[in-house]
C-alpha cells in the first residue's frame, strides 16, 4: 500500500471519485508532457550544452553540422540548446560560425531557409584550446558554467569525441579530472558520444574500456557506428519482429545460407594514412559488418529497450565459433586492389594511393566464412564480404533459402532457383524476394521473379541521415543504436584472431585484384569450396 | 521522340527527369467496363517495355499503388486543383485515384472518363513507378450512385480513402453508400462556410457510423502550433502547471465581427486539442455571444477546476478564420503562468511569464504548407490517428452550443 501511494498508484475509489469530479486529480506527472502525445516527436531532448572535441575537424564539417542543423531545423532540439565546438585552430565564436555555415551550405541535405540558418548559428559558440593542456578543460569548466547562465541549459551536457582515436583516453581523463563527468542531483545528465574505431584489437578495445570506465559509468556512453542509425538497419529489426511470416522460417531448417556484402567502388580517397593503419578488417568488418551479421541473426528481445538488444546482439556475436590458424587460412580471404578501371575511368591501385606505403600489405579487400554457434544458426556459414574498389557501391544482406526437399518440376523447362530474400542497404534500398513462377503458356516453365519492395518508390519520404537519428537518440538517452563496452569487445574477439594469424602469417602477393573486379580469385574459390557463388549484385 | 497518342493511349516519350512526374498514358471511357479495359490495357502493354543502352529491353514502368484514392469534386476546378496535387504525390504516394464530378442531376445518366497513367522515375537505375489517375465525370441519376461507380474501380486489399475537399454532403444518400466503403475520409474544415461548427459536429459522428478514421486538414495545419504549445511544458519546472490550467482562449483573424460569420474550426482544434491531451469535460460547450465581435465562450472541467474557454475574434487581413493567438493561464501554489503563442510572418512565437517574470521568447519557424503537403502528411499517419480522433471528439462536444 505504501509502495502503491509512493509510486502514485490510486485506489478504485479514487479513480472514481475523480472521475466524477468530487476528488481532484492529481497534477499531472512530472516528468511526462501529456500535450507531447501524437505529436512529431513525443519526447524532445532537454536543454543542454553538446561539447563537440575536434569541432574544426572533416567529420564535424561533413556529418556533425548538418546533421544538427535538420534536427534544429525541423524543430527536434530543445530551444534551450547550445553547441560548443573545441579545437585549437584560432577561431572566435563569429568566425567559426562563418566556417560552419560554409560546410552547412556543401554538405545539408536540405538547404536551410536563412531564418533557420540564422538561428542555429547563434546557437554556436566556439572555444579554442589544446586537447593535452589541462588548462583547457579549466577554462571549460567556467565556459559551461556561464553558457549555463546566459542560455538556461539546465547542466546537462552532451561530449562529443569527433578527434583522433587517441585522443580519446586524454579527453575523457581530463573531464574526469575537472569533474565535468560527475552527475549531481538536479545539476543534470553527462553523456559521452565516443566514435569508432572503438580500439584497434581486443586489448586496445579493453584498454580503452576500462579508461572510460574509470570516468564515466557505462549508461553514459554512447558508442556510434553510424552504420546503426541508417533507415534500413532499423527497418531490419521492423521486418524481423513486426511480421509474423518470416519469423518462423528464420532459422538453419530453412536458410541455407546468409551473404553480407559491403561493397565500395571509391578507393582510399584521401584517406591514404587513415587506412595504412586501419585495413578493411577493423574499418568495415569489426563494425557494420557484424553488427549486420548480428541484427540478423539475433533472437527477439523482451522488450524494445536498449539492454535488452544488445543483450541479444552480445549473444550473437559471443556465439560466432572462434577461429584459428588453420580456420583462418581457410576460411578469410584478403585482396588489395591493384590499378584498374571502374565506371569506365581509369584507377590507380592501392600502393599508388596518397599516403600510402608503395610496399603497403594492408587490406583493402576481406572475404569470410563465419559460423554462429546457437541452436537457431549451427551449420548455416555467414559470409561476408566487403572492398574498396569493387565495381559497385552496394550494401546488402541476402538471406539463401533451402531447396525444395523434392523437384516436382523437373521436367520443367528450367528450374527455379532456391527463394532468397535479399535486403538493400543501399543504394535503392528496399527489399527483394525471389520465388519461382510458372511462364504463361501450354507447356510448363518456371521462371524466378522478384517481388520488390523499393523504399524510394513506397514512401520517398525524407528519411533521416544516420547521424541525424543517432545524435538525437543520445541527446534523448537512448542507446539502442549504440554499441556497449562488452559488445565491442565481443566483436574484436571475432576479429583480432584473423589479425594475429594474418601477422603470423607469410607476407600475402599483394596486390591480387584489379580495380573493378569482384575482389582476388580466392573470395570465389572460398565460397565455391562449398558449392554455392556470390550473389551478383 | 514527339509526344502523341499511339497504340490506343500510350504517350511515348523519352525517359523522364528522375523525381518529376509525367504523363504516359491517357485515353478516354464511356463507360465503367470501358475504365475497367483501360485500365488493364494500360499494364498490358508491350510498349512499356523500351530497349535500354546496353540493347537489352527493359522493363520502363511498374505499377505501384498504397491505396486507392478516391476524389469527390463538386465543381470540375475543385477536381483539377485536387489532380494537381496529387501529380505531385505520385512518387510519394503512389495511389489509384479516381476523381468523380457529378454533373447535370437532371439529365439522362452519362459517364464520361479519362484514364491515366503518371509516372516518376526514382533514380536512373530504377523502373518508372506509375500510377493511375481516373477522371470520372458523371451525368444524371448515375452521378447520384456514387459509391456504384466507384466499386469497380477500386484495386482490391488496399486501403480506401475519400477526400471531399471545398463542401462535403455528408448527409446526402450517395455520401452514405461511399463512406460505407472508405476506410478514411479527409476533409477540410476551414473551408466550410458559416462558423463551420454544425458540420464539424456531424464530422465527428462519422467514425462511429461508418467504422472509419476522419482526418481533417484544419488540424493538421496547425500542427506547428502544438509543437510550439507543448515545447512551454517541456520544461520541468512548468510541466505541473498543466494540472492547474485556468483559462484558455484563442484568438482568430475576422473580416467582419458580425456572431457566426467566420469559420472557426482552427481555432476550436486548438481547444480541442489542449482539453483532450489534458483531459477535460465540456461543462458549456462554446456559445456564440450576440455583440458584434464577442467571440465564442464556453466552459470545461478537470476535477473540480473549472476552465473558461473562448474563441476570440480579432480584426486582421488575414483570412478570416486564421488561428492568430492561443493564449493559456495557470494558478499553481500562488504562482501564475501565462503562456502566449502568436502568429509571425515565418512561425510562431511563445512569450511565457510566470509569476511576473518573463521567459525568453521561443520563435518556431513554421513554413505554411500546401494542400500536397497536408496530403501528404495525413497519409502518411496511416490509420487512426490518436491525437485527430479525440481532437475531433472534444472539438465536437464544444460545437454543440
Amino acid at each position: 500500500m505504501v509502495a502503491a501511494a509512493a509510486a502514485g498508484a490510486r485506489t478504485i475509489r479514487d479513480e472514481r471519485l475523480a472521475r466524477d469530479g468530487r476528488r481532484r486529480r492529481p497534477a499531472t506527472a512530472p516528468d511526462a508532457n501529456p500535450l507531447r502525445k501524437g505529436l512529431h516527436l513525443e519526447r524532445v531532448p532537454d536543454p543542454h550544452v553538446m561539447v563537440l572535441f575536434g569541432g574544426t575537424g572533416d567529420l564535424s564539417r561533413r556529418r556533425v553540422f548538418p546533421a544538427l542543423a535538420q534536427l534544429w531545423r525541423t524543430n527536434l532540439l530543445p530551444q534551450d540548446w547550445m553547441l560548443l565546438a573545441m579545437g585549437r585552430r584560432p577561431y572566435d565564436d563569429a568566425t567559426f560560425r562563418d566556417e560552419v555555415r560554409a560546410s552547412l551550405r556543401e554538405y545539408s541535405r536540405v538547404p536551410l531557409e536563412d531564418a533557420v540558418e540564422r538561428q542555429f548559428l547563434e546557437r554556436i559558440a566556439y572555444h579554442r584550446g589544446d586537447f593535452d593542456a589541462p588548462a583547457t578543460y579549466d577554462a571549460l569548466v567556467e565556459r559551461l558554467a556561464a553558457l549555463d547562465a546566459d542560455h538556461a541549459t539546465a547542466g546537462n551536457r552532451l561530449y562529443y569525441l569527433a578527434t583522433q582515436p587517441s585522443a580519446f583516453p586524454l579527453i575523457v581523463g581530463q573531464l574526469g579530472r575537472t569533474g565535468l563527468d560527475h552527475e549531481v542531483h538536479g545539476g543534470g545528465w553527462r553523456r559521452i558520444v565516443i566514435e569508432k574505431p572503438f580500439g584497434r584489437d581486443l586489448d586496445s578495445a579493453k584498454r580503452l574500456n576500462r579508461e572510460v570506465g574509470r570516468v564515466f559509468r557505462e549508461a553514459q556512453v554512447y558508442r556510434i557506428d553510424h552504420y546503426l542509425g541508417k533507415e534500413t538497419v532499423r527497418n531490419l529489426l521492423v521486418f524481423r519482429f513486426a511480421n509474423g511470416i518470416f519469423e518462423p522460417i528464420w532459422n538453419r531448417r530453412y536458410v541455407d545460407h546468409v551473404q553480407i556484402t559491403m561493397a565500395e567502388s571509391i578507393g582510399v580517397e584521401e584517406r591514404g594514412s587513415f587506412y595504412e593503419e586501419t585495413g578493411a578488417i577493423r574499418d568495415v568488418v569489426q563494425n557494420h559488418l557484424l553488427q549486420l551479421l548480428s541484427l540478423v541473426a539475433m533472437e527477439p528481445p523482451a522488450t524494445f529497450e536498449a539492454d535488452a538488444l544488445r543483450d541479444e546482439k552480445v549473444k550473437v556475436l559471443r556465439a560466432i565459433e572462434s577461429l584459428d590458424r588453420a580456420a583462418v587460412e581457410k576460411s578469410v580471404v584478403r585482396g588489395q586492389y591493384g590499378p584498374g578501371w571502374v565506371a569506365g575511368q581509369r584507377v590507380r591501385g592501392y600502393r599508388e594511393e596518397v599516403e600510402v606505403d608503395p610496399r603497403s600489405e594492408t587490406e583493402t579487400f576481406v572475404a569470410a566464412r563465419l559460423h554462429v554457434d546457437d541452436w537457431r544458426w549451427s551449420g548455416v556459414p555467414f559470409y561476408l564480404r566487403s572492398g574498396k574498389r569493387l565495381p559497385k557501391r552496394a550494401t546488402e544482406i541476402a538471406i539463401q533459402f533451402r531447396d525444395v526437399p523434392h523437384r516436382l518440376f523437373a521436367g520443367a523447362e528450367s528450374n527455379p532457383e532456391p527463394n532468397l530474400l535479399a535486403i538493400r542497404i543501399q543504394p535503392d534500398e528496399g527489399i527483394l524476394l525471389r520465388f519461382g513462377s510458372k511462364v504463361p503458356g501450354l507447356g510448363l516453365d518456371i521462371r524466378t521473379v522478384n517481388m520488390d519492395f523499393t523504399y524510394g518508390s513506397a514512401f520517398s519520404t525524407d528519411a533521416p541521415e544516420a547521424y541525424e537519428t543517432l545524435l538525437l537518440d543520445a541527446m534523448l538517452g537512448d542507446a539502442s543504436l549504440f554499441t556497449r563496452s562488452d559488445e565491442v569487445e565481443a566483436a574484436w574477439s571475432t576479429v583480432t584472431p584473423i589479425l594475429e594469424a594474418w601477422l603470423d602469417g607469410p607476407a600475402p602477393s599483394f596486390p591480387n585484384y584489379d580495380g573493378g573486379a569482384w575482389g582476388p580469385p580466392e573470395a570465389d574459390r572460398l565460397i565455391e569450396r562449398d558449392g554455392r557463388r556470390w550473389r551478383r549484385i | 521522340m514527339a509526344a502523341g497518342y499511339e497504340a490506343g493511349g500510350l504517350l511515348v516519350r523519352e525517359a523522364g527527369e528522375p523525381g518529376r512526374p509525367m504523363l504516359r498514358w491517357s485515353s478516354r471511357a464511356s463507360s465503367i467496363e470501358g475504365v475497367q479495359a483501360e485500365l488493364a490495357r494500360i499494364w498490358a502493354s508491350v510498349s512499356l517495355a523500351m530497349p535500354g543502352e546496353d540493347g537489352e529491353e527493359r522493363r520502363v514502368a511498374a505499377r505501384s499503388s498504397v491505396m486507392n484514392l478516391v476524389v469527390v469534386a463538386g465543381r470540375g476546378e475543385i477536381g483539377e486543383r485536387a489532380a494537381a496535387v496529387i501529380h505531385g504525390l505520385a512518387g510519394r504516394h503512389p495511389s489509384r485515384t479516381i476523381i468523380v464530378t457529378p454533373a447535370d442531376p437532371d439529365g439522362p445518366s452519362w459517364i464520361d472518363a479519362q484514364v491515366q497513367a503518371h509516372c516518376v522515375l526514382p533514380s536512373h537505375e530504377s523502373p518508372e513507378t506509375c500510377a493511375e489517375l481516373v477522371y470520372l465525370t458523371c451525368g444524371g441519376e448515375a452521378g447520384q450512385h456514387l459509391a456504384g461507380l466507384v466499386a469497380p474501380l477500386l484495386v482490391h486489399d488496399l486501403p480506401v480513402t475519400v477526400w471531399w475537399p471545398d463542401e462535403p454532403r455528408l448527409e446526402s444518400s450517395g455520401a452514405r453508400e461511399l463512406l460505407h466503403m472508405a476506410d478514411r475520409l479527409l476533409v477540410d474544415g476551414s473551408g466550410w462556410p458559416g462558423d463551420g461548427l454544425d458540420r464539424l459536429a456531424m464530422l465527428a459522428s462519422l467514425p462511429g457510423r461508418f467504422d472509419l478514421d476522419v482526418a481533417d486538414f484544419a488540424l493538421v495545419r496547425q500542427s506547428r502550433w502544438r509543437e510550439a504549445i507543448a515545447s512551454s511544458f517541456d520544461l520541468p519546472r512548468l510541466r505541473p502547471f498543466l494540472g492547474w490550467i485556468r483559462s484558455m482562449s484563442v484568438g482568430y483573424a475576422a473580416h467582419d465581427g458580425a456572431p457566426r460569420a467566420t469559420n472557426v474550426v482552427k481555432p476550436i482544434y486548438h481547444l480541442a486539442w489542449l482539453a483532450s491531451r489534458l483531459g477535460m469535460t465540456v461543462v458549456e460547450p462554446l456559445a456564440a455571444g450576440r455583440e458584434p465581435w464577442s467571440g465564442y465562450a464556453g466552459e470545461l472541467r478537470a476535477g473540480r477546476r473549472r476552465i473558461a474557454a473562448g474563441l476570440r475574434p480579432i480584426a486582421s487581413t488575414a483570412p478570416g478564420g486564421t488561428t492568430l493567438e492561443v493564449a493559456l493561464t495557470a494558478r499553481r501554489r500562488r504562482e501564475v503562468l501565462e503562456v502566449r503563442v502568436t502568429a509571425q510572418a515565418e512561425g510562431v512565437t511563445v512569450d511565457t511569464i510566470v509569476d511576473g517574470e518573463r521567459m525568453p521568447d521561443r520563435h518556431y519557424l513554421a513554413a505554411r504548407r500546401r494542400e500536397g503537403d497536408l496530403l501528404a502528411e495525413t497519409i502518411e499517419d496511416a490509420g487512426a490517428h490518436p491525437l485527430a480522433a479525440e481532437a475531433l471528439a472534444m472539438a465536437a462536444g464544444l460545437a454543440r452550443g
